[in-house]
């Protein structure tokens, strides 16, 4: 028979709420053309190319929370639908929500500061690759899709776009055998936890009959379901779980995460920090949102509440030990994954009695903080080489102050020290926790924050106090784009510590009851 | 149209011309076919084991070198590029497998004149616009270039931003 | 076992002994239309002008001794060549040679065309485990060649059958050729809608045809055997009936590729592209019987195999020309071409054809020209491949060698 005898007309799909991500991935692919066509002259106009696409894309989301401008009539051009109701973007694959534009927003951030300090940094590597840009944006355009679907197939589709352009960044650096190990692992450990992933996603898909992760529910609230559909539908929500624990270098899946983060280019390392981390959250978000039953909860809840414990303490204890200024934040990435999950566990368990805003703004807080404490970091590379060990970066104060006095507000904003974004994340993490009950879970929280001052400190100190070794201690002199990254970087720190409750308002992902704003919140539904 | 022209067994009844006949499972004659083709294959390659003599000496033995004695494994490493090839055909070949399905259902749908055809034809032009970019991208950046390997051109460097560290080639760097 | 069982395995056996009886025969054209091309005799002692020849060799071989080298893997070199040899076989159970269908194809499935892809790409199995088997480092050359090689053409060669499928509608051969038994162009009704008349469908047949002898390992493409510098390449180390088993899989495979483009291009089993039924009773509306009946046996089902056999022997003799014309490309050569033009071009093509069948003949050619212009444009300043500054200077590489080549049959 011949399927084209299907009465198949065009499903109506409202592309307005894609069009960041559209026009991120256009502009990946304007770079990758500029770059192919001009192959022998500088990045310049690609850095800017990649800035101005980043810029409209996250202006775009701005716009829509304060005017709306993706709600639009519908109307046709070309046989292609635009308009219509936002809620069905992409032919109902992808959701118009909040959370999701949030999340969005945080990876455009993520990959704007980046981009920013990323041509000079890899100028001083000797890898100004061209293809750099353009896998950085499209990477971002995969977690921006992780982070607005319920799909699972669009799951997977958004965590392979982020991955497989990340396992191509972290060996950017090919003639170095530390970046090489990096992809490698990388690339094995991912393909891993995609295989994972995947196996999850038909369990759960041979359970439910569906990709969409509303199957969960809609096949837990039905009485005659088949026991035995639970069963596997167990084992395809655990494998999802390790899948995305991966991406988001939850313990025990991180083993992967000081290796990489060390061997990566720092900028790609940078983004993998921010951006990978917010990507995997915000699908962790939507996922943990769909097991809404008390079965479902009660064999999930402590095991993930578990996992967080696990995550921070094993994260902090181990950077303890590091002498390797990236190897430390990779670490503490892993600690700080750990009390994010600390906000998505009570998230879950308070069932849409508390908001989202907590995950957000945290993972927020946490994305620039590390970008910025990054981007100081790079300024070790020169001449084709860099050194990442404590020791390289004694001195640092007198050669650039402005960066050094930066990382302090850095170091602090990890560490939870007021005033900064860190602290008030920290801070509205222990809140949540506490009204769920956790009080376990919020001391644990609390002893690792001590802990972890003391890594900090010690960056803190190599930065700022300790003698230059003048044989070991290299800097590049700072340029343009990377004063610019750090800097915002650090007044963002600052002005979220201070300015919280506008910020949260703007975001308008917590509860009416809450803040009192009329915004309605999407997401805090399943 | 097939089976209209002149039937050879139309005496053997109606059911043998005018109309396909189909067997119960369609690809049945195919597993017969692999069957027999594996069969024939494997017998041609053992047979000669069963009917040539077998005199066997250490020079029979030794592997074909011009009469050179052979020296170091056969199974040496071969070029990278090989491995760029491979997975270039990977890619390329998952790129076009997406287009499949929609070659069955073009036509129908052009026929019909159903708004599907023309929404389809421009999702496929943005597809095959992509493709196009990427193979002109693989072109352009020497993957297939059996001499050369993509290295830096110095420009890319840009100008030097400190004075006193001139720029130079990579230096691979193993620090422990 | 139902009747349709017999009829199916009756459907396939005919394959078989097509490939098991037709092999001889081509090889014998091969060496003697190359011997005439040549200015030479070939052979012709072994019966009538030398017709028996491929046999006797065959006898020979089998009789031969078997000389596996020390140090091989002995399972894999021992099932290599059966590997080479299966697709010859199984390559044919789509294939349409005539219209009735209790006798052809052997399956009508729906996956005819894919059926023929994929198991060509099987080929390549045989020959890089030959050429690793073998311990061997001429071998394992001509083995990677060969890879590269096969996949590189396999691509454009799928890409290139993408406008005969959009055409068509339908991966079914059946309905493949039914296809080209329409009114040419749609119109005239006395003529057949061969693919090879149309634009879209010439491209794509040279495409293939190109693709084609690439995939059979044949002159020009021949590089992974390549005598002159890898010494027969991946069958190095083969004897006796094995070297006879890769011998006969290439050239069974040839004559399959050639049945493959008579269905895909060349209408099938129809001796000209004309409507027989048509002309048939047009010739009896004007009262000439005979000639009504003439014309409708020569479009019969009786003829079908002849006209069939006779395409596909056009087909090998157009090999064997192109390999007594024509000298070996050069490994980066053969990689250009692939890449550069004809991946390419059969996408161009198949935009084309889309493009044709939404909007019809004058986007079509609009479309065309566009393509053209632009892709002058693309090469002059983009692409500039070093392959048209490799055209300027004249590569003979190994003429010499090439048109002296003869069957290595006495090994």
């Amino acid at each position: 028979m011949n399927l084209g005898d299907a009465p198949l007309t065009p499903a109506p799909i409202v592309w307005e709420p894609m069009l960041p991500m559209i026009i991120v991935f256009v502009t990946g692919v304007l770079c990758m053309c500029v770059e192919m066509l001009r192959p022998k002259q500088t990045n310049n106009l690609i850095v800017v190319l990649s800035l101005a696409g980043l810029a409209v894309a996250g202006a775009l989301i701005v716009l829509d929370w304060t005017a709306a401008v993706f709600h639009q009539p519908p109307s046709e051009f070309f046989g292609v639908r635009f308009g219509g109701s936002p809620e069905e973007a992409g032919g109902g694959l992808f959701i118009h929500d909040r959370f999701g534009q949030s999340v969005q927003l945080i990876l455009i951030a993520s990959t704007f500061i980046t981009i920013l300090f990323s041509e000079g940094y890899l100028r001083e590597r000797r890898i100004p690759f061209g293809e750099y840009y353009p896998l950085v944006l499209w990477s971002a355009v995969g977690g921006m899709i992780m982070a607005s679907t319920r799909d699972l197939m669009i799951f997977f589709l958004g965590l392979e776009t982020l991955s497989i352009a990340l396992y191509v960044l972290a060996g950017l650096n090919s003639k170095e055998k530390r970046s090489q190990e990096a992809a490698l692992k990388y690339f094995l450990l991912g393909a891993f936890a995609s295989s994972f992933l995947l196996f999850g996603i038909a369990l759960i898909y041979g359970a439910t009959g569906t990709t969409h992760i509303l199957g969960i529910p809609m096949l837990m609230n039905h009485a005659s379901a088949d026991p035995t559909a639970g069963k596997i539908l167990i084992g395809g929500i655990a494998m999802v779980l390790i899948g995305f624990g991966f991406k988001a270098a939850l313990v025990p899946f991180h083993m992967w995460t000081p290796d990489v983060y060390q061997g990566a280019p720092t900028t790609v390392t940078a983004f993998m920090a921010a951006g990978s981390k917010a990507a995997a959250f915000g699908a962790l978000v939507r996922f943990v949102g769909a097991i809404t039953q008390p079965e479902l909860i009660d064999a999930w809840l402590p095991a993930l509440a578990i996992v967080a414990v696990l995550t921070m303490t094993v994260g902090n204890l181990i950077a303890l030990a590091q002498r390797d200024a990236k190897r430390i934040i990779g670490y503490s990435s892993i600690a700080h994954a750990g009390y994010l999950l600390v906000a998505v566990v009570a998230w879950a368990h308070s069932r849409g009695s508390i908001g989202l805003d907590t995950v957000v703004y945290y993972l927020g807080a946490y994305s620039i903080t590390t970008i910025g404490a990054f981007a100081v970091l790079s300024l070790t590379a020169k001449a084709g080489r860099e050194g990442t060990q404590l020791e390289d970066y004694n001195g640092l104060w007198k050669r650039a102050p402005f960066a050094a006095a930066a990382m302090i507000v850095f170091m602090a904003s990890l560490a939870g020290v007021p005033p900064t974004g860190g602290f008030v994340g920290k801070l509205l993490i222990f809140k949540d926790a506490l009204d769920q009950d956790y009080t376990w879970l919020a001391i644990a929280l609390g002893i690792n924050s001590v802990l972890s001052v003391f890594y900090y400190l010690r960056i803190v100190f190599a930065v700022c106090v300790d003698e230059p070794d003048e044989r070991r201690s290299q800097f590049a002199k700072p340029n343009a784009g990377m004063l610019t990254a750090a800097g915002a970087c650090a007044l963002a720190v600052l002005a979220m510590g201070v300015f919280t409750s506008a910020v949260l308002q703007t975001m308008g992902l917590s509860l009416p009851a809450e803040s009192g704003s009329a915004s309605r919140s999407v997401a805090q539904k399943p | 149209m097939p089976g209209s022209i002149g039937c050879p067994l139309a005496h053997l009844g109606p059911r043998f011309c005018g109309k396909i006949v189909e067997p119960v499972n369609p690809y049945l004659p195919i597993f017969v076919m692999i069957a027999l083709a594996s069969v024939i294959c494997i017998a041609m390659v053992s047979l000669s084991w069963l009917l040539g003599p077998k005199k066997s000496t250490a020079y029979k033995e030794s592997p074909f070198e011009c009469g050179v004695a052979p020296t170091g494994s056969a199974h040496e490493r071969f070029p990278i590029k090989f491995y760029l090839t491979a997975m270039l055909f990977i890619l390329f070949d998952i790129e076009v497998v997406f287009l499949w399905s929609w070659m069955t259902v073009f036509r129908g749908w052009v026929e019909k004149g159903t708004p599907s055809a023309m929404y389809s034809f421009w999702a496929v032009m943005v597809y095959m616009v992509l493709w196009f970019l990427g193979d002109f991208y693989v072109l352009r950046s020497g993957a297939l270039e059996w001499e050369e390997s993509k290295t830096l051109h110095p420009e890319k460097f840009g100008k030097a931003v400190d004075e006193e560290a001139p720029y130079v080639q990579p230096v691979s760097e193993d620090a422990a | 076992m139902t009747p349709e069982f017999w009829w199916g395995t009756l459907r396939a056996l005919i394959i078989i002994a097509f490939v098991l009886v037709g092999v001889p025969p081509v090889i014998w054209w091969e060496r003697r239309l190359l011997s005439w091309m040549q200015d030479r005799v070939g052979p012709n002692r072994v019966g009538p002008w030398g017709l028996l020849q491929p046999i006797a060799d065959g006898v020979k071989l089998f009789f031969k001794e078997e000389v596996m080298p020390a140090a091989v893997d002995k399972f894999v070199y021992w099932l290599a060549p059966a590997i080479a040899l299966f697709p010859a076989f199984v390559i044919g159970a789509t294939l349409v040679w005539g219209p009735n269908p209790m006798l052809t194809p052997v399956a009508d499935v729906d996956i005819g065309i894919l059926w023929v892809l994929a198991i060509s790409s099987l080929g390549v199995y045989g020959i890089v485990l030959g050429g690793w088997a073998s311990n061997n480092k001429y071998s394992l050359l001509g083995g990677l060649r060969s890879t590269a090689q096969l996949v590189s053409y396999e691509l454009a060669m799928g890409v290139a059958l993408y406008s005969v499928l959009l055409v068509t509608g339908s991966l079914k051969m059946t309905e493949v050729v039914a296809r080209q038994q329409a009114p040419l162009y749609d119109v005239l009704p006395w003529a057949q809608n061969w693919f090879i008349l149309t634009p879209y469908g010439f491209g794509a047949g040279v495409i293939f045809l190109i693709c084609m002898i690439a995939e059979t390992n044949r002159a020009p493409f021949d590089l992974p055997e390549a005598e002159s510098e890898l010494i027969a390449g991946f069958h190095t180390e083969y004897s006796s009936m094995k070297f006879a088993v890769f011998f006969m899989g290439e050239y069974a495979v040839m004559a399959m590729f050639g049945a493959i483009f008579t269905d895909l291009f060349l209408g099938g089993w129809s001796p000209l592209p004309l409507n027989w039924d048509y002309l048939s009773a047009q010739a009896s509306a004007a009262h000439l019987g005979w000639l009504s009946s003439a014309l409708s046996f020569i479009g019969g089902a009786w003829m079908a195999p002849v006209w069939f056999i006779g395409k596909v022997f056009f087909l090998l003799t157009v090999y064997i020309w192109i390999r007594a014309t024509l000298p070996r490309l050069r490994y980066d050569q053969l990689m250009n071409v692939g890449w550069k033009f004809l991946l390419p071009f059969a996408a161009l093509n198949f935009v084309l054809t889309a493009v044709w069948m939404l909007f019809g003949w004058l986007a079509f050619g609009i479309a065309a020209a566009v393509v053209a212009a632009g892709y002058l444009m693309v090469v002059g300043f983009v692409l500039r491949p070093r392959a048209f500054k490799d055209a300027a200077k004249v590569h003979l590489v190994d003429v010499q060698a090439n048109t002296a080549q003869t069957i290595e049959v006495q090994r």
